[in-house]
């Protein structure tokens, strides 16, 4: 339980820290999202119950903060993120097996995959909202740029969420218990 | 699936419901909320960022120093790092000089309000300042700097308010253009690759044929703004199938944002 609540504030605080990382440049301004990766960690290492909790949590916080009130209208209602999350951790819970197995390259391609599904979910929300759908060069980068991030982030994240959870002693541990 | 996990997903089922029902207001409010629990964080991430960014400046400044006569290294170290600090001051004494001079020479109340953070989202160009509801800030109030406009306030919580910049397709700015009769509405591109983003102006009359460099300023129409706010200067005019089209670069460098003001009405 205590690393569940870890999970929460680690959530907390990468939500935080995406403010203040620029984009990068040379991805045409492609954000950086690291609270995805750990979402998605959370949705592998954690059983169901919590992973809902975590997913709830983590879509509350990004819809709160992101989502525009314009006017009087939203362009995203509250929840969809936590519907994203929800059906994209899924996903990912459902592989837990592979994961508890040891086996984690494919929940790092996933992290990366799922990360660029949440943004290009967004994209085709605001998109129907506006009119006139489009997808260029910078659409592509701004949806598959954070992906790819995530997705180089996602070992690092995932060794370093291990060793906490060795730390707090939280039993759903890797069989092998080492990154490979 | 187990008995905990049905019960489990039933819950998840109606909050997610509950959230999915917000309106408007109740979607503004619960995100006001959620701004001021996290006010202190965005505080506390802004002035480590500032740490940070004078820290690193300061490793520059060693860098070149090392490459200079090493027997005069530590002297010069000290005395760059001093300097240093005091060009920081000097900068932050200029910087606050001139906002204190435009907020007196202004035509409009201005709150001064300081960039906490800038915008983490791909879809959305926003800012984070450090003034709410306690300073008489409200939604749809425009945001200005010296050099023209920002955009406006969306979510105000207490002490904390979200700016929609104007480089955002969803703020839109009634705008004439100096020199002309010509009118039209300015908004932000969806998506731009470029550090600092283009303005469309939109609606314009085919005829209108704007030179580079002619300014758009706010028109009043619509409310939010008031008139006269400098929006930008054109860089270049098309003519499209029904309308006339000019790409505005902003008068404000919006990368670099530090300080704004929030205009509350006229003095």
């Amino acid at each position: 339980m205590i690393f569940f609540f870890i999970l929460l504030a680690l959530v907390v605080g990468a939500q935080i820290a995406e403010f203040y990382i620029p984009p990068i440049d040379w991805m045409c301004n492609a954000h950086i999202y690291i609270v995805p990766v750990i979402v998605f960690y959370g949705a592998m290492a954690l059983p169901f119950p919590l992973m809902l909790a975590l997913v709830l949590f983590a879509g509350m916080l990004l819809d709160s903060l992101t989502v525009q009130v314009i006017g009087s209208k939203v362009e995203i209602s509250m929840g969809w993120s936590i519907l994203l999350y929800a059906v994209l951790a899924g996903i990912m819970h459902g592989l837990r097996p592979l994961f508890i197995r040891g086996r984690w390259e494919v929940h790092c391609i996933l992290s990366g995959i799922c990360t660029s599904a949440i943004i290009l979910a967004q994209y085709l929300m605001i998109t129907f909202r506006r009119g006139s759908v489009f997808f260029s060069r910078e659409v592509w980068w701004q949806i598959g740029g954070p992906g790819l991030m995530a997705m180089l982030m996602a070992p690092l994240i995932f060794w370093t969420l291990q060793g906490v959870a060795r730390l707090t002693r939280y039993p759903y541990l890797p069989e092998r218990g080492h990154f490979e | 699936m187990s008995r905990t996990s049905i019960i489990a997903l039933l819950i998840f089922g109606a909050i997610l419901g509950y959230f999915l029902s917000f309106g408007t207001d109740t979607t503004r409010k619960f995100q006001s909320t959620v701004y001021q629990w996290l006010a202190p964080l965005f505080s506390t991430g802004s002035g480590l960022k500032k740490q940070i960014t004078t820290v690193s400046t300061q490793l520059k400044s060693l860098q070149e120093l090392e490459s200079q006569n090493s027997g005069l290294q530590v002297e010069n170290r000290q005395l760059r790092a001093t300097n240093q600090a005091l060009r920081d001051v000097e900068h932050e004494v200029n910087r606050l000089r001139h906002a204190l001079n435009y907020r007196e020479r202004s035509v409009f109340k201005l709150v001064p309000a300081e960039i906490v953070t800038r915008d983490s989202s791909t879809w959305w160009h926003t800012v984070t300042i450090n003034r709410g509801k306690e300073d008489k800030i409200d939604t749809d109030m425009p945001v200005v700097t010296d050099e023209g406009l920002v955009g406006k306030t969306t979510t105000v919580s207490n002490t904390i308010s979200v700016v929609l910049l104007v480089t955002d397709e969803n703020c839109k700015v009634a705008a004439s253009v100096e020199g002309t009769r010509e009118q039209g509405i300015a908004s932000g591109e969806r998506v731009s690759g470029a550090v600092a983003p283009l303005l469309n102006l939109n609606f314009l009359s085919k005829q209108a044929n704007l030179q580079p460099g002619q300014k758009a300023y706010t028109s009043g129409v619509g409310g939010v703004f008031p008139s006269g706010l400098l929006i930008g200067t054109v860089k270049s005019f098309a003519v499209r199938e029904l309308d006339g089209q000019a790409k505005l670069t902003p008068a404000v460098d919006l990368s670099h944002l530090e300080d704004v003001f929030v205009v509350t009405g006229r003095k």
